[in-house]
């Protein structure tokens, strides 16, 4: 009785778990200790990367039915960002006051709603006019970029150097001719919080509480703007003379925020109104992420970048060991006789440490309780009390920064170039589709299978001669051998 | 059934509701009013419009015209987490429990959710004791003690539907709309179910609207029933001038029974 419910929790893991055993045994023999390790090794590289993009497509599959096709955008928008973040934050110091701006328009939305929708504005008029005002907001953001050489701030950090990172410091406008920009932002997101208070919309009802709460945020993004205003030059120098590991974590947090802040103006202002119409959804973000890339081609060129490591993974030399590294920060790590670049350790363990981070919050808080709940019966959860949109965008948003800590990961070992979305976004789908949709632990999984079934592929194509598109194809073979057992995926809990 | 009960105050009332699918009007021109603590069952054949009616009253779906007051309170327009919020809860039909989550988890998420803790999501869905000890509560008073960490999943389907009104009961709603709470179940579970329902209904300020095919269960439990047919109220009172109204038994309870027996002998 025992045994049979073990079995049936875990077959699928006591199956794969076999599985990988014979296949290492074999492996290990036919290819060596050398070839085998160093291939596992690259597998596990590649899967932790599969993971960090499927785990939130997953997630947000899995509560909200949304294919978000611009997945794969946030993870070149996180390496861009991060690589601009550790190379020279120009562009992001220079721009983050305009941003802050808009925001702080914004969340003026609660105030000005009771006023906005007592306005006698007829029912036939209320849609044109809110179309009217958005328009006039886009205008003004428009005016307010007029002038600024917004592609000569993207490019500083293509031409760093690193040798002496003051050095790369580039002036930004000075702020007699600066304020205007954000002030006109500010400006268009008061404009934009207007259209959202839907004027002469009276079943609108008011929240209690909504007020108060607006105000501390006006007050507090309206500070941040004008320390962003005036720490543009200052601030940027102060991350560049930081100890360069310093700046590179923090590059990390950078971009995985500035992902997360993305993705949730994304599910607020594109997914939101589309929930209804699912196809459109998929053109939609779709749509979104050509445009996203199209807009990173042109303020950095379709070339790729590479970025360089930080030094921690630099030292020249070779450590014998894991904990000799901890020490000397060398290039590369001698594991089980293999040479191993010692910086896609750091991304297996980055993987390994998101995936038990998303285990914690997913198990144990009360957000992923409410997730998976949601995940199983969506209207039982909103009729339970709970703001199933506000849970949608924070999901978004995780999903996003998770996506964009993935691509930051990447950026020093994978160029940064503005395809390389949509090609992990294949792949993130693919983990998706053989995991099980909505299952993090399935995309776990999959994600594994996907980066050991390509490095494996990779090796025999090399010895064999063949082309390489027959490691691209084993993952859709994979996917297809996985879809005709198990149609709903390997942990899949939804059709 | 309580005998004061038509003094009672109206705490839910619904005027001239009307929801309409393309061309197929689901609830045409309903107006119905629930007094504060009594059981009111709706009963009616299948496409009567009866689950449509209460996503309406939740907020699930916005009526095509007419309006839902709650504790005098226009919620028309409101958004179904927030007139949860104002203690209005509701069950469905066919899914009703997280069957992924452990018992357990199933209560305590509607513990939670109607908490005032209700922005702080990262913190450790334990920490809140209050929440525990009010699961572990209602987890006893639905009869499913020793059964806390199981998943919902693997509970026969007679404990399921505990389960769900178990949530309900956490989510310390004033007002409880339940779907066809014994849809499924078999003849011996049901005398169960109906006592905690009416227990929930004696040991609380709690009111409970019933929807129902069992003609024998409203009867013996309800204060008032409303009969529905094609969208419409057909007839409303006590269960015994619903039993005594000729135009309900002529036209339409046998038309019921009818459709009951054909279910049972499928
Ligand atoms: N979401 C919907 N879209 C279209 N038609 C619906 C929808 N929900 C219910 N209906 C139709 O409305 C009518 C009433 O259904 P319902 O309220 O479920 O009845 P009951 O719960 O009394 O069995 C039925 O004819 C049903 O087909
Ligand atoms: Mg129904």
């Amino acid at each position: 009785m025992r045994v049979k419910a073990i079995w049936q929790y875990g077959k699928v893991y006591i199956i794969l778990l076999i599985g990988l055993i014979i296949l290492s045994v074999i492996g290990w023999r036919a290819m060596g200790q050398q070839s085998f390790v160093r291939t596992a090794l690259s597998g596990l590289t590649l899967g932790a990367l599969y993971f960090m993009v499927a785990a939130g497509l997953t997630i947000i599959f899995g509560l909200m039915d949304v294919l978000n096709f611009a997945h794969g955008a946030m993870f070149m928008i996180g390496a861009y960002a991060g690589w601009q973040f550790y190379t020279n934050p120009t562009f992001l110091f220079g721009l983050a006051p305009l941003v802050l701006a808009l925001v702080a328009g914004i969340v003026v939305t609660p105030l000005i709603q009771p006023l906005a929708m007592r306005w006698a504005v007829p029912a036939r008029w209320q849609r044109t006019l809110r179309a009217v005002v958005i328009v006039v907001a886009v205008i003004l953001i428009i005016v307010a970029l007029l002038g600024l050489d917004v592609r000569g701030l993207a490019k500083t950090a293509m031409v760093a150097t690193m040798v002496d990172p003051l050095a790369e410091a580039t002036p930004q406008e000075p702020l007699a001719v600066f304020w205007k920009r954000p002030l006109l932002f500010f400006l268009a997101g008061l404009l934009i919080a207007l259209a959202q208070a839907r004027p002469g919309d009276r079943t609108q009802v008011i929240r209690s509480g909504a007020a108060p709460r607006a105000i501390v945020a006006l007050v507090g993004f309206v500070l941040l703007t004008v320390a962003a205003t005036l720490t543009r030059e200052s601030g940027a120098i102060s991350v560049l003379k930081m100890n360069a590991d310093a700046r590179f974590f923090l590059s990390l947090a950078a971009g995985a925020l500035i992902g997360a802040g993305i993705g949730a103006a994304i599910e607020i202002s594109l997914v939101r109104p589309l929930y209804v119409r699912p196809t459109f959804l998929i053109l939609a973000t779709m749509g979104l992420s050509f445009v996203l890339r199209e807009l990173t081609q042109l303020l950095w060129d379709p070339l790729p970048y590479a970025m360089s490591r930080p030094p921690l993974f630099s030292q020249p030399g070779k450590a014998a060991s894991i904990l000799e590294w901890f020490s000397k920060h060398t290039l590369t790590v001698e594991i089980m006789g293999v040479t191993f670049p010692s910086y896609r350790l750091f991304i297996i363990a980055l993987g390994l440490a998101m995936f038990i981070l998303l285990m914690l919050v997913m198990n144990y808080s009360r957000l992923g309780m409410t997730i998976r709940a949601g995940v199983q019966d969506r209207d039982m959860v909103e009729a339970l009390g709970i703001n199933v949109r506000r849970v949608f965008t924070l999901v978004f948003a995780l999903g996003a920064g998770l996506a964009a800590l993935g691509g930051i990961g990447a950026a020093p070992f994978a160029p940064v170039e503005p395809v390389m979305g949509d090609r992990f976004q294949m792949q993130g789908f693919i983990t998706v589709v053989i995991g099980g949709m909505g299952s993090y632990s399935g995309a776990a999984i999959g994600a594994l299978l996907l980066g050991l079934a390509r490095a494996f592929g990779d090796f025999l194509a090399l010895k064999f001669s063949l082309t390489p598109a027959v490691s691209e194809a084993s993952t859709v073979i994979i996917m297809a051998l996985v879809l005709l057992l198990r149609p709903a995926g390997l942990f899949g809990k939804k059709e | 059934m309580a005998p004061e009960a038509e003094e009672r105050e109206i705490i839910l009332e619904a005027r001239n509701l009307r929801k309409e699918f393309g061309g197929l009007v689901a609830v045409d021109d309903v107006s119905i009013q629930i007094r504060a603590r009594t059981l009111h069952s709706i009963i009616g054949p299948n496409g009567a419009g009866k689950t449509t009616l209460f996503n309406l009253l939740s907020g699930t779906m916005p009526p095509t015209r007419g309006s839902v007051f709650f504790k005098g309170r226009d919620i028309t327009h409101l958004p179904p987490h927030r007139i949860a919020h104002l203690g209005l809860g509701r069950t469905f039909q066919i899914t009703n429990i997280f069957p992924n989550l452990t018992v357990l988890e199933n209560v305590r998420l509607g513990a939670q959710a109607m908490g005032r803790h209700n922005l702080r999501l990262l913190t450790h869905s334990d920490k809140y004791t209050q929440y525990l000890d009010q699961a572990e509560q209602v987890i006893a008073q639905v009869g499913l003690r020793g059964r806390e960490h199981m998943l919902a999943a693997n509970l026969p389907h007679g404990d399921k539907r505990k389960l769900e009104l178990g949530i309900m009961l956490a989510g310390n709603f004033e007002v409880l709309l339940l779907d066809e709470p014994t849809a499924g179940m078999s003849s011996e579970q049901v005398p169960a179910l109906l006592e905690i329902i009416h227990n929930i209904l004696t040991s609380g300020n709690r009111t409970i609207v019933l929807v129902e095919h069992r003609m024998d269960m409203v009867m013996s439990i309800s204060d008032f029933i409303t009969v529905m047919h094609q969208g419409r109220v057909l007839a409303e009172g006590t269960p015994r001038e619903i039993a005594s109204n000729e135009l309900v038994q002529s036209a339409y309870l046998g038309a019921l029974y009818g459709d009951l027996t054909a279910q049972a002998e499928k």
